[in-house]
């Protein structure tokens, strides 16, 4: 990765910092066929730049090519940067949220929750049943969501059109849902120190439990659709296989690191919300290629579903809200809390000196390390490769740029 | 070939079970999606009966913006009368996050449904809300409960206790 | 009427059909692809917005040519014109009925595939002239699966030709009056729909302009009618190989299982164009469902699996061809 401090120019390229051991290239590129004799080539230099349609967000990757293939790759972000911590420092707790929700815009519940989680653990605040199982409710089908819609932009990495459509047809009845609770299909500022804002309506149960009927069914299709398609699977299967000592080296959570053979995930094993009244089941794939990733993720997603119906036939009765005060002044202190959202470990380490906005908060995104890993494997991958590997680790610039 | 060939066949079979499930789009803008109650659009300010507002000019609102989008301008007279000389609402810049509306302790503003807020002018986009009036008197009531919400708790008299 | 006069109002009927293919079908793409992804397609201008594909040409002829200052002037004005010249001209050979052909070939099949290898040339020289790395990726793409399938794309066609027993096309779409040869020649059928495919860049095999990964491929600089011409020649040419599926493997412009007597002379060539246009939904429907295939796969398929795969059907045919007379049929 570049140096951070150039987080918004890139300081060239091909320059000082260039490795001086060769670097090594697959048996099959080396070796001329007997009798040929060596052409000479010219490795070519290309910017995937910001605006493609295929990098997720405003990514530009700068690729050294060998014909098709990648001999050297460089991810360069910062086109997204807003300031995300800076600004928090300048608000209020409950305002928090909003910034939040705009880190990994496509699941902005796990955002708030992962700050409200920090500013209750500083402030000592008690969250009632009801508001952690709303949190649970929400959180689930937020991740049913952004699976949603990592399945279309992975079948359009792919090159397949109609998943994108479908998967979109579903996310519209998720973003209902939400729009009818919290009052945006998107940027919810929902979630707040304390509890959650609003309590669910009649209509939304009853959006979902429509909703529930049917999903099962969409389901089966979207799995035939992609993963039973042999020429999906003739793209993922091998490809850009991280094993599980590369997983643990780069920091990579989530289904990255399910996908390599780790169960690891924060619901079960540092569970927060209510997450440890739950009964659901992590799934593990051993092989780390683009396929496992694949397949891991639609069962979390069946999972989710499943966590889906049991908050709605458990709900417990109670308020929505804890005791909080109305402008939140907590003790001065620090606290980390992690929430397990659809990329990986989302964790927020939290500051505060006494006052009604925090002193630092740091946002820990998992999608970074997944990039991080990303730009690390782009060695040796053809370029169709490196768009369907990049595309299963499901990062948002979002949340990488903050 | 017939059996690395089904998952494809599957795949088709499905997409043309999809055509024939007709299209979802909604033809906007001769069509519109009906909003949900808690829709939150653009920032409204509420009438009663009379055609009276609300608002005291408390600056609750402007206060609690995270953007500071809201400027009130008040004039108090010498008999500690306020005037609401202009209600400023930069309404190109506001994120619809809700918070003025929660914080507002007399009911005066509500998140309205207006979503097609693009104007060709970016004068437009600085709306008045109002404008020259007395400020309404303040009859502290309680927000009306969200539907369908929970009893109500001994939460929000700690609110009311630890306000500014 | 003059043998000039009649060879000039051939050609503009070639061309004319050209031209009301490209519209045809572009808008037939946006509706079909729209309804499988449960949306709508153009519906704006005219009834179900039918005037759509007539307004984007307008809009392309009144664009700005933009000629980007590093590419090779003289091939980046004659690449469209190398793509789009063998399109129009292998129209000349394909029968729509026993009397409508432009040019009655001997040849017609050799003729017409050969015409259609020409089209690789102007992509390849699309994709190096544009002085832009994607589309020079694009274009080498093009160049090597083209290259790739032109042989297996010959070889499923000779098994129709070994069953009738000449290249000239009518003469084939005749042989077929009893049985249609898509059933005989069933894996010819497969590989010939499979390197068809290839040869007129759709998907699955759209990797010279994967529109995910190189944005538009050899074609991105291009702007206005060079445009134009580019996206029509490629319509021409899916128009194209339906049409030589049509007339090789599924009867031409014989009806399933009625004699051609009952039919009209005016009827013959709408049910040429119908079935063609059959042949074209279903390449659409593959088209909006299917991933694309890498590269790399797609060459290792072409060479180790159709080319041997292809060799060994006509091997069958052959020896089928000699042994089984009566139930293969045909002229001999």
């Amino acid at each position: 990765m570049s140096d951070p401090r150039d987080i918004v120019k890139h300081s060239g390229w091909i320059a000082a910092d260039v490795p001086t051991e060769p670097v090594t290239l697959p048996a099959v590129l080396v070796e001329p066929p007997c009798g040929v004799k060596e052409l000479m080539t010219e490795n070519l230099v290309v910017n995937m730049g910001p605006q493609h349609p295929s990098t997720h967000g405003v990514l530009r990757l700068l690729l050294e090519l060998d014909g098709e293939q990648i001999v050297r790759g460089e991810a360069v972000v910062g086109y997204l940067h807003r300031g995300i911590e800076k600004l928090a420092e300048h608000r209020r707790y409950n305002a928090v949220g909003t910034l939040m929700d705009r880190g990994d815009y496509v699941s902005g519940i796990m955002n708030e929750l992962a700050f409200a989680l920090a500013a209750e653990k500083v402030g000592e605040i008690e969250v009632p049943r009801r508001a952690s199982w709303l949190r649970v409710m929400m959180s689930e089908i937020n991740r049913l969501a952004s699976h949603l819609v990592w399945y279309g932009t992975m079948g359009l990495d792919a090159g397949a059109m109609g998943q994108f459509l479908y998967a979109v047809r579903d996310r519209e009845n998720l973003l209902d849902i939400l729009e009818d609770v919290s009052g945006q299909r998107m940027m919810f500022n929902y979630v707040r120190p304390g509890g959650v804002v609003n309590d669910i309506t009649t209509t939304a149960e009853a959006k979902l439990r429509t909703f529930l009927k049917t999903i099962d069914g969409y389901m089966e299709e979207h799995s035939a659709l992609l993963g039973g398609n042999e020429i999906f699977q003739g793209r993922m299967r091998g490809v850009g296989i991280v094993t599980k000592e590369m997983a643990v080296a780069f920091g990579i959570t989530g289904a990255n690191l399910r996908a390599s053979g780790l169960s690891f995930d924060v619901r079960r094993d540092r569970p927060y919300a209510a997450y440890d009244e739950m009964h659901f089941d992590i799934p593990v794939a051993s092989e780390g290629d683009c396929y496992a990733r694949y397949l891991v993720r639609m069962e979390e997603m069946r999972q989710s579903i499943r966590i889906i119906r049991q908050c709605l036939d458990g709900m417990p009765e109670g308020d929505h809200m804890g005791k909080i005060a109305k402008v939140f002044r907590p003790p001065a202190g620090e606290a980390y809390a992690a929430v397990e959202s659809p990329r990986g470990e989302l964790g927020v380490y939290l500051v505060s000196d006494g006052t009604d906005s925090p002193y630092r908060m740091r946002y820990r995104p998992p999608a970074l390390y997944a990039l991080q890993l990303g730009e690390a494997m782009l060695p040796g991958l053809l370029i169709a490769d490196a768009v369907v590997s990049l595309g299963s680790l499901d990062f948002v610039l979002g949340e990488i740029d903050r | 070939m017939s059996i690395w060939g089904t998952g494809i066949l599957k795949g088709l079979a499905i997409s043309m079970r999809n055509m024939f499930r007709g299209p979802i789009t909604v033809q906007y803008p001769r069509e519109r999606v009906e909003l949900p109650e808690r829709a939150r659009w653009a920032v409204e300010m509420k009438y009663d009966e009379e055609g009276n507002h609300k608002c005291t000019g408390c600056y609750a609102c402007e206060r609690a913006c995270p953007d500071y989008i809201i400027k009130l301008d008040i004039t108090t007279d010498e008999d500690k009368n306020k005037h609401i000389d202009a209600w400023n609402y930069e309404i190109g810049a506001c994120m619809m996050c809700g918070l003025c509306v929660e914080a507002c302790p007399f009911d005066a503003i509500r998140m309205g449904h207006d979503y097609e807020l693009a104007r060709y002018n970016p004068a437009e986009l600085k709306i008045v809300l109002l404008e020259d009036t007395d400020v309404a008197k303040p009859k502290r009531k309680e927000r009306p409960a969200a539907p369908q919400a929970a009893p109500e708790s001994p939460a929000t008299e700690q609110k009311e206790a630890s306000d500014e | 009427m003059s043998p000039v006069l009649v060879a000039i109002l051939r050609v503009l009927a070639a061309v004319g059909l050209m031209l009301m293919n490209g519209v045809v079908l572009i808008y037939m793409l946006r509706k079909v692809l729209g309804h499988l992804h449960v949306r709508l397609g153009p519906t704006e201008l005219g009834p179900a917005g039918m005037f759509q594909t007539t307004a984007d040409v307008l809009k392309l002829l009144t664009k700005e040519d933009i000629l980007p200052t590093r590419v090779d002037k003289v091939l980046f004005f004659l690449a469209p014109g190398m793509v789009f010249v063998p399109s129009l001209m292998a129209y000349a050979a394909i029968p729509f009925s026993p009397t409508w052909i432009a040019a009655n070939l001997n040849l017609g099949l050799l003729f017409t595939i050969g015409i259609l290898s020409l089209v690789p040339l102007g992509i390849v020289a699309a994709g190096w002239s544009s002085h832009n790395k994607w589309s020079l990726l694009g274009g080498m793409r093009a160049v090597a699966q083209q290259i790739t399938y032109e042989v297996p794309l010959l070889l499923a066609a000779l098994p129709p030709v070994m069953l009738a027993g000449s290249l000239n096309l009518a003469d084939i779409v005749r042989a077929q009056g009893t049985v249609w040869y898509w059933l005989p020649c069933f894996p010819a059928f497969l590989f010939f729909l499979v390197s068809g495919l290839i040869e007129a860049n759709q998907t699955p095999f759209d990797m010279s302009e994967a529109d995910s990964e190189l944005v538009a491929g050899f074609a991105t600089e291009y702007s206005s009618m060079k445009f134009g011409l580019l996206f029509l020649a490629e319509f021409s040419n899916t128009f194209l190989f339906a049409s030589l599926m049509v007339t090789l493997f599924l009867g031409g412009w014989h009806l399933p299982f009625v004699p051609d007597s009952i039919v009209p002379a005016i009827g013959l060539p709408v049910i040429f164009m119908v079935k063609v246009y059959l042949v074209i939904f279903c390449l659409m429907w593959i088209r909006g469902t299917l991933p694309r295939v890498r590269i790399d796969q797609l060459l290792q398929l072409g060479w180790k699996i159709l080319l041997p795969a292809s060799l060994a059907w006509i091997m069958v045919t052959a020896a089928g061809v000699k042994l089984f007379p009566m139930i293969f049929g045909g002229v001999r």
